[in-house]
């Protein structure tokens, strides 16, 4: 069960002002990312860890989430390093939803979530039901459950730990 | 999808490995993709050094010391490694048509790389597909890629191209249809029908290179005689015609008659704000834009070249047009479209992203008005926020340019 504060986007949230474009070269690290994650999205967020002093677990949004077709992996480590521990969605784009994979970051599709939550409220999400609970305001909703492979993924800590583990062993021969 | 992955069939859905037959990275993050290669423990083997293209497209020629700074870390490390195919600054080009120009993407497989526009190897019937630096670490280690079996949609397009109209047109006249980003994602999208067979392979890249900014996980023609044609002298490695199995199963299936589609615009910031040229037709711009993995092929030029013969760019406008790669630059000034472009007062650059994504060579300052035949023209995109991008063909750029003012080039005198 892992409980915290959302905040909630109001509009499509773009890759390419998750992470704005000085920052596409910077090392992949969520350090380093999470000191300038969000920081295109709001202009409340855009210092250095503007987003991450918010201190929020999750992200809620509506479609498309980190969209606009920028395959830069510094969007999902930034928000690991900023703390956040999920993102429910209706739908993720492509490119990104990939990345949180491989990261083993939830990225839980829950439809039109964002329409019943406001910045601030109070979540708890349990990934073993996929439910999640509004504890503000008292709701609940359901999440698309993840793919064994995912799951699989998140708990060796991610896709190149996954992959080294099988290299190591030889057992990468086996991917299929 | 089943073939690569060794399977005799396989379901949307369905996670699977697949076996790659080219990964493409390029400057920007290539050092990141052999760091993190690196870390994986294969004792620095790649799958197969001929299969790993490296190319300099977004830094080249670099802008600032930073940045000459960082190629040379990349140089260093492509060289490390002794890439056979390694297309830098002089034989460089922009790493999408680099891939299907000079035969490193091929009907039937699959290619991944690590930029958006990888979609644009279904021109040749190829797979295309876009991932991060993880992805393209383990693929350069293992030759092997993670993919969920995507739905596919079918565009069935049927008619007859008008005079003036082109891939782009029709690409944004979908946009419209689907929306930026829209129905269309995590799907596999399949164009076909007799204005498909009709299209030149340029057109056809178009056309499958911005299926990404439908959200589409890839577009995909099948391969004919022009595919064959195109790819004869290039092609590194074997392939076969590759159709749809007679009884494949859409998702959903949309027919277009392209002999209702004129010329078409994209309004500023959002991409899907498409209309007819006829709506936009008096706006004053001063930037004018042809280039980029969308637009930046011969015969972009050559259709430009055909409008703007004897004429001259309106003294408020700065044209700038930078061919994709450097073999299409050389087949431009072959064929003497860069000589028409440049008497005409459109300025050239070498072979790079140039400006598409606010990089360098001729980004856009505050108030800026572009028109621009790329791909993108969200806020920001090309440089200043305080810009505004009008997205379109290189034919209605190139009529628009002589007047200063959008104009369509149904009605423009040749
Ligand atoms: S030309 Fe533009 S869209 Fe194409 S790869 Fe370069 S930056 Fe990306």
């Amino acid at each position: 069960m892992i409980k915290g504060k959302a905040w909630v986007a109001k509009t499509y949230v773009m890759s390419f002002e998750m992470i704005i474009q000085q920052y596409w070269t910077s090392p992949i690290d969520p350090v380093e990312n999470a000191r300038w994650v969000m920081a295109g999205v709001d202009e409340a967020f855009n210092k250095e860890n503007g987003f991450k002093d918010f201190g929020y677990t999750f992200i809620v949004a509506g479609h498309n989430f980190a969209g606009g077709g920028k395959s830069i992996e510094h969007c999902i480590t930034g928000l690991m390093g900023a703390g956040i521990k999920a993102v429910f969605a209706t739908s993720f784009a492509r490119l990104q939803f990939r990345n949180a994979i491989n990261y083993g970051m939830p990225f839980i599709t829950a439809r039109d979530m964002n329409l019943g939550c406001d910045t601030g409220d109070e979540l708890e999400y349990d990934p073993e039901s996929g439910i999640i609970r509004n504890l503000t305001k008292a709701t609940q909703f359901e999440s698309v459950p993840v793919a064994p492979f995912v799951a699989e993924v998140a708990a060796e800590g991610g896709l190149m730990s996954f992959i080294r583990k099988k290299i190591a062993d030889g057992s990468i021969a086996d991917l299929h | 999808m089943a073939f690569n992955s060794g399977r005799d069939s396989v379901v949307p859905g369905q996670l699977v490995w697949v076996d790659v037959h080219t990964v493409m990275t390029m400057d920007y993050l290539g050092k990141q993709c052999f760091k993190a290669f690196e870390s994986l423990g294969t004792d620095k083997q790649l799958f197969d050094k001929e299969r790993v293209i490296c190319v300099s497209d977004h830094l080249v020629p670099p802008p600032t010391e930073q940045w000459a700074t960082m190629l040379n870390e990349w140089r260093a490390i492509v060289k490390s490694y002794d890439i056979p195919n390694f297309y830098d600054l002089g034989r460089q080009g922009i790493a999408h048509q680099v891939m299907v120009e000079q035969g490193h993407v091929l009907p039937g497989k699959v290619s991944i790389g690590t930029d958006s526009h990888a979609n644009t190897y279904g021109a040749v019937g190829a797979v295309g597909n876009a991932i991060g630096v993880t992805d393209a670490a383990i693929a350069m280690a293992t030759g092997k890629c993670w993919f969920r079996v995507p739905e596919t949609v079918k565009f069935y397009i049927k008619g007859t191209w008008q005079p003036w109209v082109m891939a782009k047109d029709l690409s944004l006249h979908i946009m419209g249809m689907m929306h930026w980003n829209g129905h269309l994602i995590y799907k596999s999208l399949e164009y076909c029908g007799p204005a498909i067979e009709a299209l030149d392979m340029a057109g056809r890249m178009t056309l499958c290179n911005m299926t990404v900014d439908l959200g589409a996980k890839n577009g995909i023609i099948a391969p004919d005689e022009k595919t064959a044609a195109y790819l004869q002298p290039a092609a590194k490695g074997q392939w076969d015609f590759i159709a749809s199995d007679d009884d494949a199963r859409y998702d959903a299936v949309y027919e277009v008659d392209v002999t209702n589609v004129g010329p078409t615009v994209s309004r500023p910031d959002k991409l899907d704000d498409v209309v007819p040229v006829e709506q936009v037709v008096g706006t004053k711009f001063n930037k004018a834009f042809v280039g980029t993995c969308t637009n930046g092929r011969t015969e972009d030029f050559a259709i430009m070249a055909a409008i703007l013969k004897d004429k001259q760019i309106h003294r408020d406008v700065n044209m700038i047009c930078i061919p994709a790669s450097t073999q299409v630059y050389l087949e431009c000034l072959q064929k003497g479209y860069i000589e028409t472009l440049v008497k005409a007062g459109a300025a050239f650059e070498t072979s790079s992203c140039g400006p598409c994504a606010g990089i360098h060579t001729g980004v856009a300052g505050d108030g800026d008005i572009v028109l621009s035949a790329g791909n993108r023209n969200m806020k920001g995109r090309m440089g200043s926020k305080k810009a505004q991008i009008y997205l379109t063909s290189p034919a209605v750029v190139a009529a628009s340019a002589v007047r200063g003012e959008i104009t369509d080039p149904r009605t423009f005198d040749v």
